[in-house]
């Protein structure tokens, strides 16, 4: 009988227990098609003039917006040309291209959505925000050149 | 072999032989319909409006030594004015093909870019003209990367222009069903080639492989998370990833040629009788050697210096008519290429009869070109491979107009067939090959 007692106390004491309601809450993300608001084309005096103020962080001399939209006339594949001409601007020692701040996952972020506000006139949503961080966090030699040079001629580039 | 057997397999060879491609010597790959003459065209516009007075009817003696037979002497009125390649000692052009003296630009405006696009799209145009548009039906470019089996990249079409404006439109058209995806890679040297060109391309900033696969990889991923409306759909043909690595490739050279002189004399002659056709041509010599591509078009510009100076004019007559035979040669002496091009030459129009009340300094007058019969007539020549091309046949009559480019050069490479009918109206021009 004692047995039995024994037996029974212990079944009651490592019993089931009411499961606690426990509700997991997701943070609000914005993932959406970024075409959805740049349906106008850059023209090309558009697309050199701000390039050239996104690397530079001055206006584009006249001259100058003359000499490359004759370049860029005289040529039938743009995105080659444009490629081009970026990949001279990126050459030129007085580029404005802020260095990426390696330090905390904090500061990558930071420097992502400053790229995406200057070149893209936008935040990047948490997707692209993730994977462009997560390159730089695990690639050192990503340099913001590279970056800077990638997006701005990537398609959403050429809109506005 | 049982007879029943013996019929099936006998349809199973025939049925091979008729539907699959099969390889050429040269490891090309054609479609069993298309039956070519040559793999490669030149199609060289003898542009800028030339008048047959002054051209094959020679009325101011031969200015053009190395296309036409004869020695008729220069005008001595004008011949102070001209600034004389060398002389030709060789063979001419027309002996080494077939020669158009009466061919016609029968309809529309006889305007540069007008007349262009009549020879580049095998179609007549109507006096609405937009000239800062692309043209309204497919280019010969399209033609071919359309319908040409099996499908060729960018590489294989140029489009090498003499000036910008309205003729940078030229290597696609806005026709439905074509459009850029089917279009030329086209440039204007004198634009690239420049110290211009060099001042904003020459400097470029070069990518190692890994540094190239980041930003692949970077761009690929931006591409792919904004939904594309580049490729195709805007204003813009487009190479492949690998060609356009080569094509810059080949523009960065060419800098670092023309920075070490190497464009002022190409041909040897003096670097004081290069007008802007001639280095025109020898930048499209150069995209020969490069690419060997199965079409190229070319045009020279300079000699509309009629519209002021007549003898200018004819100076520039007898320049572009050096840098013809230069390219002919040049075709000739690029593995790939010779005795597998046929070269076509055509001014785009002609010139007024009467002129223009402006007189040059050696008191002739200059003309225009308004649409009067004189400036609807020109001349074409064929040149190629001798057991292709008629040699030295002449067609002093009327025969041929400038529609019938097209279809004679879909014809040269094999696609003629496969061309949606009502598309095009003129003529294979047969006479001129066996």
């Amino acid at each position: 009988m004692k047995k039995l007692i024994f037996i029974f106390s212990v079944l009651l004491l490592f019993s089931c227990k009411k499961e606690k309601k426990i509700t997991y809450q997701l943070n609000d993300v914005t993932i959406e098609n970024n075409s959805a608001n740049k349906d106008h084309l850059k023209s090309t005096i558009e697309f050199i003039s701000i390039a050239y103020s996104d690397i530079f962080g001055t206006v584009v001399s006249t001259n100058k917006l003359a000499e490359l939209s004759q370049i860029y006339k005289a040529f039938g594949d743009k995105k080659l040309i444009e490629q081009m001409v970026i990949k001279n601007f990126l050459n030129e020692p007085s580029t404005q291209i802020p260095q990426i701040d390696r330090s905390s996952t904090s500061t990558i972020n930071s420097f992502v959505q400053n790229v995406y506000t200057k070149l893209y006139n936008r935040t990047p949503d948490e997707y692209e925000l993730w994977f462009i961080s997560n390159m730089i966090e695990n690639d050192t030699d990503l340099t913001s050149e590279l970056i800077y040079f990638s997006l701005m001629t990537a398609n959403e580039y050429r809109y506005y | 072999m049982k007879r029943r057997k013996f019929i099936r397999n006998l349809g199973l060879g025939t049925a091979a032989t008729i539907g699959v491609p099969y390889l050429l010597p040269s490891g090309r790959l054609f479609a069993a319909s298309g039956v070519r003459k040559a793999n490669h065209v030149v199609f060289c516009l003898f542009a800028g409006g030339v008048r047959n007075l002054e051209s094959v009817h020679k009325n101011d003696g031969n200015l053009m030594p190395y296309t036409l037979k004869g020695t008729e002497g220069i005008s001595s009125d004008i011949i102070s004015g001209i600034n004389f390649v060398p002389p030709n000692t060789g063979i001419t052009l027309q002996e080494q093909g077939t020669l158009y003296k009466e061919f016609r630009m029968k309809y529309g405006p006889t305007g540069h870019y007008g007349a262009h696009a009549t020879a580049m799209t095998g179609v007549y145009t109507g006096e609405n003209l937009n000239i800062n548009a692309n043209p309204q039906y497919p280019t010969i470019f399209e033609l071919y990367r359309k319908h040409n089996s099996p499908s060729m990249s960018a590489k294989n079409a140029w489009w090498i222009s003499n000036s910008l404006g309205a003729y940078a439109h030229l290597n696609y058209s806005t026709y439905e069903g074509y459009g850029p995806d089917f279009g030329a890679n086209y440039i204007q040297p004198a634009s690239i080639i420049s110290q211009e060109g060099f001042d904003n391309l020459g400097n470029s900033r070069i990518y190692n492989n890994t540094e190239e696969e980041k930003i692949t990889a970077l761009r690929g991923f931006c591409d792919a998370h904004f939904s594309s409306q580049y490729n195709g759909a805007a204003n813009s043909i487009t190479n492949t990833e690998e060609d356009k690595v080569e094509i810059e490739a080949f523009i960065n050279q060419c800098f670092i040629e023309a920075a070490a002189g190497q464009f002022n004399d190409p041909w040897g002659i003096g670097g004081g009788l290069y007008n802007n056709d001639m280095q025109t041509v020898n930048f499209a010599e150069k995209i020969i050697q490069e690419y060997k591509p199965e079409l190229l078009v070319v045009n020279m510009q300079d000699v509309d210096i009629a519209h002021s100076n007549f003898t200018l004019y004819a100076n520039n007559i007898q320049k572009a008519d050096y840098a013809l035979a230069h390219l002919w040669n040049t075709i000739q002496n690029t593995p790939g290429m010779a005795e597998d091009t046929i070269l076509i030459a055509m001014p785009e129009h002609g010139r007024n009869q009467d002129g223009n009340g402006l007189y040059d300094g050696y008191g002739r007058e200059a003309l225009d070109h308004t649409n009067d019969d004189y400036s609807r007539e020109i001349f074409s020549l064929i040149l190629g491979p001798s057991g292709i091309v008629v040699q030295d046949q002449v067609f002093s009559q009327e025969k041929g107009e400038s529609i019938d480019i097209v279809p004679t050069i879909a014809n040269i490479l094999g696609f003629d067939n496969d061309l949606p009918g009502g598309l095009l109206n003129g003529n294979i021009l047969t006479e001129s090959f066996y």
